[in-house]
């Protein structure tokens, strides 16, 4: 006996939440209507994009130094020198390695969590409110917090792990684990959001599916890898997509915690492109830097469309 | 009445629509539209980025009580953030929305300078030092090509603090020396306490702590007469050397530290001697739970060959960028009325202990002297005021005046020479190749 009802079972649910809206024909005055209702957003929208790309472009192709100064029409002498800069690169690699470890931990911890939450107990149901607590922190106040509970001579963390005998030296202030710590406080910050997500994507998942697993002799296991995971796998490229974007981008988390120290261990492409314009006053560089960025953020995402988008079945 | 309800329905949806369409381009209007300069003719705006509450307070109540004297312009405030007014200021020179006064500090002067906005204000300058008398330092910085190009309103300087009761616990003298510092700090050294706290974070802290002793070391000036970067010396290499072995006896996380850590670090009793400006003060006793005589002061402490005592000195002024006569000479007066000793002692209250007077007879301005953390910490005090007597700042020792050292201080590359030490291993001789080749860099850019 294989799964075969419980495989029925999952395309069932899977045709139904594929099954596209079927459109009648419209009056004119409607789609009027309609085209009316979006263009405000769809204007300002397209302004508050537009205008700021083409800006990026075109300070790209000046040498302007301080923001908003005059500066002359150099072409792509500006990316040439970009791409010279080991910074640049080194920079970019840290960011594909933010982005990865922290989509790796954040998915982990997520999962984890939201599969916890699904149980029944007073715990989970508690937990449910409290859960968003570190998401609820503003970040500023997350690295504050985590600064003084890693501190050395007060932090709490700290002593308790010097309490048992293992010393956590400098985490922040030593270059070997400056990134990896700052990537483990942004994803304690940031997967409380993906694991409501999740968790509320797990309800979803048919009750009666489960049960004809289970008649058919899955084990949890074999049920979360068939029926569970499969039915998750649109949410989870949707948070995959969305949440690596968000990831990539971040900012303050690395900056209020090590400005991208030390000696430039956990500084990542955005933090090199807020120093490039705002420390070192060479606005064009960090605009041909957020340009190629995008660019990079493009392929990225293509590639992810291509080769992550949950498989039809 | 099918077709009648169809027609309403249409027409309501048209009406919906225009609305909509209407809304949608008055609100794309209002985005576009320049916004007005409402400001009143006979008005000074003012721009500082002294964002703490306490600060922010007693800056109010001065321009309220200004305005109350019927001023032939009344001042208005606005407060800024020190993150944000470098391209704040540039957009404003560009869309010629300046503000008339704006609070500066030395490099970032050069900066306003570069974007074409700042008036000469020589005159007030030279009125004050007649009538009250100018610390040194606190106007040279400012003086480029015969000419003032800010009011100084306050100076900042440092010290070497120290916990008088731990030194007397380890029987340590307040070092005098930089051969007295490192022995000190190696003695004061054991169990929790570490000898000293230092900043080693990539931030202006570390900067202002290493040339403290860069100074001291003799190496203050690291510039050419033609304002090319020689920083590459030994005087430099002492220094530095000085800074990672004392760093050796720093809390272990120093690589993170900025001004904070290092004060909580001394206030705690975590650390027994800290090199910071004179906000230690007001703090101490509460934050310490110890009496006020546990906190002892010293000047920053000398190297034993061919060294000299000085710190850096941070002259805190105010530029005036209107071009219009009267508006100038509006804010002219108003920075005269500041540096009035009737209300410069309440002016300098507003951080008691960091903000130092720049008048010759600030310091005896009985407001400012009757402030408690001023007389429960005279001593410290006057040191302090003796101590800006031989305060420098990089960029502009001797008579100096580079216009580029705002690339280099934005960058905080002597804080990022200290981490090639710390963190990245390198020598004392190996971070200072980097920092000329780094600052070389910078300039050229």
């Amino acid at each position: 006996m294989t799964l075969s009802t419980t495989n029925r079972a999952v395309r069932t649910v899977g045709d139904r939440l594929r099954r596209p809206v079927v459109r009648s024909g419209m009056p004119a005055s409607t789609k009027l209507l309609g085209y009316a209702l979006v263009a405000p957003i769809v204007i300002i929208m397209a302004v508050v994009i537009a205008f700021p790309l083409v800006s990026a472009v075109t300070t790209s192709l000046q040498n302007q130094h301080v923001i908003g100064s005059p500066a002359d029409f150099v072409g792509v002498d500006t990316y040439a020198k970009l791409l010279q800069d080991d910074a640049f690169w080194a920079a970019l690699g840290r960011s594909g390695i933010w982005l990865l470890l922290n989509m790796i931990v954040q998915t982990l911890l997520a999962f984890a969590t939201a599969l916890l939450l699904q149980r029944n107990g007073w715990w989970s149901t508690s937990a449910r409110t409290w859960i968003m607590l570190p998401w609820a922190v503003p970040t500023v106040a997350v690295a504050v917090i985590w600064q003084w509970m890693l501190n050395s001579n007060y932090g709490v963390v700290y002593k308790i792990f010097a309490g048992v005998g293992i010393d956590l030296g400098a985490p922040f202030a030593n270059g070997a684990f400056s990134l990896i710590t700052v990537i483990l406080v942004n994803s304690w910050h940031w997967f409380p959001l993906s694991a409501v997500v999740i968790y509320g994507a797990l309800a979803t998942v048919p009750n009666e599916v489960i049960e004809a697993a289970t008649m058919d002799g899955a084990n949890a296991w074999r049920s979360f890898w068939a029926i569970t995971f499969p039915l998750l796998q649109r949410v989870l490229f949707a948070l995959g997509l969305v949440g690596s974007l968000w990831s990539f981008n971040v900012l303050d988390s690395i900056y209020l915690t090590t400005k991208g120290g030390p000696a430039g261990a956990s500084t990542t492409m955005p933090v090199y492109i807020y120093d490039t314009a705002f420390s070192a006053f060479r606005s064009s560089e960090a605009a041909a830097a957020s340009v190629v960025t995008v660019i990079v953020l493009a392929i990225a995402g293509m590639l992810f469309f291509r080769f992550g988008r949950p498989k039809e079945y | 009445m099918k077709t009648l309800n169809g027609e309403n329905h249409m027409r309501s949806r048209a009406i919906a629509a225009g609305v909509l369409a209407l809304a949608t381009v008055l609100a794309l209007g209002a985005c576009s539209a320049p916004s007005s300069d409402s400001r009143p003719n006979k008005q000074i705006v003012l721009w500082h980025m002294e964002n703490t509450p306490s600060r922010v307070k007693v800056f109010q109540a001065l321009a309220d009580r200004y305005n109350a004297t019927n001023p032939t312009h009344t001042v208005k405030i606005q407060v800024q953030d020190w993150g944000q007014i470098y391209t704040k200021i540039a957009a404003a020179a560009q869309s010629g929305k300046q503000p008339d006064i704006l609070f500066a500090i030395p490099d970032f002067t050069t900066y306003v300078r570069g974007l074409g906005l700042g008036q000469p204000v020589t005159d007030v300058v030279n009125r004050v030092q007649a009538t009250s008398g100018l610390v040194a330092a606190s106007t040279a910085p400012y003086t480029d090509a015969g000419e003032s190009w800010a009011v100084p309103l306050y100076g900042m300087v440092q010290m070497l603090w120290y916990r008088a009761d731990l030194l007397r616990a380890a029987g340590v003298q307040p070092p005098k020396t930089w051969s007295e510092l490192l022995a000190a700090t190696k003695k004061l050294t054991s169990g929790n306490t570490s000898g000293i706290a230092l900043p080693a974070g990539k931030n202006l802290a570390t900067d202002q702590v290493l040339y403290s002793l860069m100074i001291t070391g003799g190496a203050a000036n690291f510039f050419t007469k033609d304002n090319k970067i020689a920083i590459d010396n030994s005087k430099t290499v002492a220094a530095f050397d000085l800074y990672a072995q004392l760093l050796a006896f720093s809390p272990k996380d120093s690589g993170n530290y900025s001004w904070p850590e290092p004060q909580a670090a001394f206030t705690s009793g975590a650390a027994a001697m800290a090199i910071e400006k004179g906000q230690y003060l007001a703090p101490f006793e509460a934050e310490s739970g110890r009496p006020a005589s546990d906190l002892g002061c010293a000047p920053i402490p000398v190297a034993d060959n061919g060294g000299m005592p000085g710190s850096i000195y941070y002259s805190n002024g105010a530029m005036v960028l209107s071009k219009d006569k009267s508006t100038k000479d509006g804010a002219a007066k108003f920075l005269e009325w500041i540096l009035d000793p009737k209300q410069y002692g309440d002016f300098l209250n507003a951080e008691p202990g960091l903000f130092l007077p720049i008048t010759k007879n600030g310091g005896t301005e009985s407001n400012w002297r009757q402030n408690p953390t001023i007389s429960t910490y005279k001593t410290c005090v006057d040191a302090m005021l003796k101590q800006a007597d031989t305060g420098t700042l990089f960029g502009f020792v001797d008579g100096q005046y580079v216009k580029s050292i705002g690339q280099i201080s934005g960058q905080n590359f002597l804080a990022q020479a200290v981490q090639q030490m710390y963190v990245n291993g390198q020598t004392p001789t190996q971070a200072v190749t980097w920092i000329q080749k780094q600052m070389q860099d910078a300039i050229s850019k």
